[in-house]
C-alpha cells in the first residue's frame, strides 16, 4: 500500500481569508458568528451565522463562486493528472432559491452538486473529470478517506480534494424548523449548549503518494494513515445515543493504520454544539479511548458549521496543530458537563506526539473519522 | 482484469415498472412517469413512513429493498456493515423545491422540518440503513458523466479491498426538475441498485463482474458502457428497447 502524503491545504472561513489567517484567529480565541444580514431571520429561532459577507457583494449566479475564486487562488499547481473528488451537501442552492423566488434570472445549473467537480475541473484544467460527494456533514471527511483510499491502492498519485458550502436561508430555516439553532453563538461540549450554528467556508486538500511528492519536491506536511466511514442505522436526523456508527468508524480507522487507540493524541471532534452530537461524540470517544484524558477541541464555534465543508477545513487545522503542538481553543466552551472536566478547554490545549484523529457526522446517521500523522516538512512558522 | 466481485442481487424502480433480478419481467428504463410504488409491492413487513417519502426517497429505497430481497439478504436480526452508495445526477433538487415553497409563506414560520430532513441527497440511504440494519459505508454521488457507473466502481473497490463486507450500489434520479429547463438529453428516470459481494465459491449470483484498472467495469471480459447496458447484459436482454432505442442512462 502507498502512503499519502498531504502535500499543500487552503482554507478560507468567516474568520479568515487563508488558513493561516483561520488558525491565527482560532489560537485568539475569536468568533465570526455574528448577527445575519444576507436574510430576514425574524422568523427564525436564531439570527446569527458566521458569514463571508463580502460573498454578498453582487455575486453574479450563486455565492460559490466568489467563494471558489478566493479558494483556488494563491493555491500551489495541481498536476493535469490529478483525480478530483469535491464535497458539498448543497452547492449553489442559493440559485434555487432566486428562481422560487422568482428574481428574474433564468435557472441556473449551479444548485446542481455534479456542477462543483465541473467548475473545478475547468478552472484548473484537470484531465480527469471528477464528482461530489454528499453524505450530510461528513462529505468531505468521506471524500478526503476516497482519495486517502485511491493513492494507497495505486490507483491513483494525485487526488485533489474540494469542499465548500455557503450559508443560505435554505438550510437555515430546516434547522430552525428542527429546533437546531442554537439561540446565540454555538458552545460546543459546553454544559449549556443549545444547538448549533451555521458557518460558511470551502478548503483545497492536495494528496500524492510519498514517491510522487518526492518526484515534485512536495513537503510532506502530514501522511493519512487511516480512514474509517460507518453508519449508525439508527434515526435520519438524531444519531445513535451509544455512538456505535462514530465508534465503528473510529476503530476502521485505527485499523486501517495499524494503530492502538493509545497512537492518538488528540481530536478534533465534530461538536456542532447540538445536545445530543456532543454527547453522542463523548460516548463514542470513551468506548473506543476508555478513561484516558485526550484533549479535544471543536472549531464550531468560531467559524459555525460549515457541513460538507467541515471536514476538509478541519483537516487543514490539524495540519496547522501536528505542525505547532497545540489544539486551538475551543471557542464558545466555558463550563464542562459530566465526564468533560479537562477534556475540552476555552484555551489553547498543548499536546505531545504526532497523531490526531478527526471525526465528523451527519443527517442519515453517518460517521467519518480520519486519521493524521504529522509529516517530515510540517512547520510552526 | 482486477479482483471480481459477484452481483447477488438486483432491484429497480423505473417507468417501465418495479422488478428485480431473479423474478421474470424484464428491465426497462425509459421516459415517462415513475410508478406510483405501493409498500406491499416492495416490503414484506410495514412500513408505515414510505408512502409519507419524497419520490426520490421512494424510488431509491424501493430499488434497495427489491435488490436485497432478490439476493435474499432484506431479512436481518443484526447490523451488517454493508456499504450504500448511490449516484445521482439531480439529486433530490426536486425535494428541495417542495421544501423551499414551505419556507417562501410567512417567511419561513412554516418551514416544514419532515421534508427539510430528505433535502440531503443521503437521506434514503439513512433510509435503507435503518431498514435493514446496514452500518458500513454511504455516500451518494453526484457524476456530471452520469453513466451512473461511479457509485459501482466505489462500491466494487470497497468490498474487493475489503472496506465493507457486501454493497449496495446503483443509481437514483427522479425526472429532471422544470424549473431547470430542458437540456435536450433524453430523461429516463428510475432507480437500479445492485447487492455486492466478494467472489467466492457459491453458485447462487446473477454475474461476476470485475474492474479494468482504468475506472470501468467489465461484465464477462467487456466494458459496459452505462448502467442500463450493465442491467441488460446480466438479464441477457437483448441490447435495444422494445422501440428499437438503445437503453442509456440519463446524463
Amino acid at each position: 500500500m502507498n502512503e499519502v502524503a498531504l502535500v499543500a491545504a487552503q482554507a478560507i472561513t468567516a474568520l479568515g481569508d487563508s488558513l493561516e489567517a483561520t488558525w491565527n484567529g482560532l489560537l485568539a480565541g475569536a468568533s465570526a458568528i455574528r448577527p445575519l444580514k444576507r436574510f430576514d431571520t425574524a422568523g427564525y429561532v436564531s439570527a446569527v451565522a458566521a458569514c463571508i459577507d463580502v460573498l454578498d457583494d453582487g455575486a453574479p449566479s450563486s455565492r460559490v463562486h466568489p467563494l471558489l475564486d478566493r479558494l483556488l487562488q494563491g493555491f500551489p499547481p495541481v498536476p493535469a493528472d490529478a483525480a478530483l473528488i469535491t464535497a458539498s451537501t448543497k452547492w449553489g442552492i442559493d440559485g434555487l432559491e432566486r428562481t422560487l423566488r422568482r428574481e428574474g434570472r433564468p435557472p441556473s445549473t449551479d444548485m446542481l452538486a455534479a456542477g462543483f467537480p465541473l467548475e473545478v475541473g475547468r478552472r484548473l484544467g484537470l484531465a480527469r473529470p471528477g464528482y461530489n460527494v454528499s453524505a450530510a456533514c461528513a462529505s468531505s471527511t468521506i471524500a478526503l478517506g476516497q482519495a486517502a483510499a485511491r493513492i494507497a491502492a495505486g490507483d491513483a498519485e494525485v487526488v485533489l480534494v474540494c469542499c465548500l458550502d455557503i450559508v443560505s436561508e435554505f438550510v437555515f430555516s430546516g434547522f430552525s424548523a428542527l429546533s437546531g439553532l442554537a439561540a446565540g453563538p454555538c458552545r460546543p461540549f459546553d454544559k449549556g449548549r443549545d444547538g448549533l450554528s451555521l458557518g460558511e467556508g470551502a478548503a483545497a486538500l492536495l494528496l500524492m503518494s510519498r514517491q510522487r511528492a518526492r518526484r515534485l519536491g512536495m513537503p510532506v506536511l502530514a501522511t493519512i494513515p487511516g480512514w474509517g466511514v460507518a453508519g449508525d442505522a439508527h434515526h435520519i436526523t438524531a444519531p445513535a445515543r451509544d455512538g456505535c456508527g462514530l465508534a465503528q468508524a473510529i476503530r476502521a480507522a485505527l485499523l486501517r493504520a495499524k494503530l492502538a487507540p493509545a497512537a492518538i493524541c488528540g481530536i478534533n471532534a465534530h461538536g456542532t454544539g447540538t445536545v445530543y452530537n456532543d454527547l453522542m461524540e463523548l460516548t463514542a470517544f470513551a468506548a473506543v479511548f476508555g478513561d484516558r484524558v485526550l484533549p479535544l477541541h471543536s472549531v464550531k464555534g468560531a467559524i459555525g458549521h460549515t457541513l460538507g465543508a467541515a471536514g476538509g477545513i478541519e483537516a487543514a487545522i490539524a495540519i496547522k496543530s501536528l505542525a505547532t503542538g497545540k489544539l486551538p481553543p475551543t471557542t464558545g466552551f466555558a463550563t464542562a458537563e459530566d465526564g468533560v472536566a479537562g477534556l475540552v478547554s476555552a484555551q489553547a490545549l498543548p499536546f505531545s506526539g504526532d497523531i490526531l484523529l478527526a471525526t465528523n457526522s451527519g443527517f442519515g446517521g453517518i460517521n467519518a473519522a480520519l486519521i493524521f500523522e504529522r509529516g517530515q516538512d510540517a512547520h510552526a512558522g | 482484469m482486477q479482483a471480481e466481485v459477484e452481483v447477488a442481487g438486483l432491484g429497480w424502480a423505473s417507468a417501465g415498472g418495479i422488478g428485480r433480478g431473479r423474478r421474470p419481467g424484464g428491465f426497462l428504463r425509459e421516459a415517462g412517469p415513475l410508478p406510483a410504488i405501493r409498500r406491499k409491492d416492495v416490503f414484506s413487513t410495514p412500513f408505515p413512513r414510505f408512502g409519507r417519502l419524497d419520490e426520490f426517497s421512494r424510488i431509491g429505497l424501493a430499488a434497495i429493498s427489491l435488490a436485497l430481497r432478490d439476493a435474499d439478504l432484506d431479512n436481518w436480526q443484526e447490523k451488517r456493515p454493508y456499504a450504500l452508495i448511490a449516484a445521482s445526477v439531480y439529486g433530490c433538487l426536486a425535494t428541495d423545491a417542495r421544501y423551499f415553497a414551505t419556507v417562501l409563506p410567512a417567511g419561513g414560520r412554516e418551514a416544514s422540518p419532515n421534508l427539510f430532513a430528505y433535502t440531503l441527497p443521503n437521506s434514503f440511504l439513512g433510509e435503507a440503513a435503518i431498514r435493514f440494519g446496514l452500518s458500513g459505508p454511504a455516500c451518494v454521488l453526484n457524476d456530471p458523466a452520469g453513466a451512473g457507473l461511479t457509485a459501482l466502481v466505489l462500491a466494487m473497490s470497497m468490498v474487493a479491498g475489503g472496506e465493507a463486507g457486501a454493497a449496495v450500489a446503483g443509481v437514483c434520479d427522479v425526472a429532471r426538475p422544470v424549473f431547470l429547463g430542458p437540456d435536450g438529453r433524453p430523461d429516463r428516470p428510475g432507480a437500479v441498485f445492485l447487492v455486492l459481494r466478494p467472489a467466492g465459491n457459491r453458485q447462487d449470483f446473477l454475474a461476476r463482474l470485475g474492474l479494468d484498472g482504468r475506472g470501468g467495469v467489465l461484465l464477462r471480459g467487456d466494458r459496459v458502457a452505462d448502467m442500463e447496458s450493465l442491467v441488460a447484459g446480466i438479464l441477457h436482454l437483448p441490447g435495444a428497447g422494445p422501440h428499437g432505442q438503445r437503453l442509456t442512462v440519463i446524463s
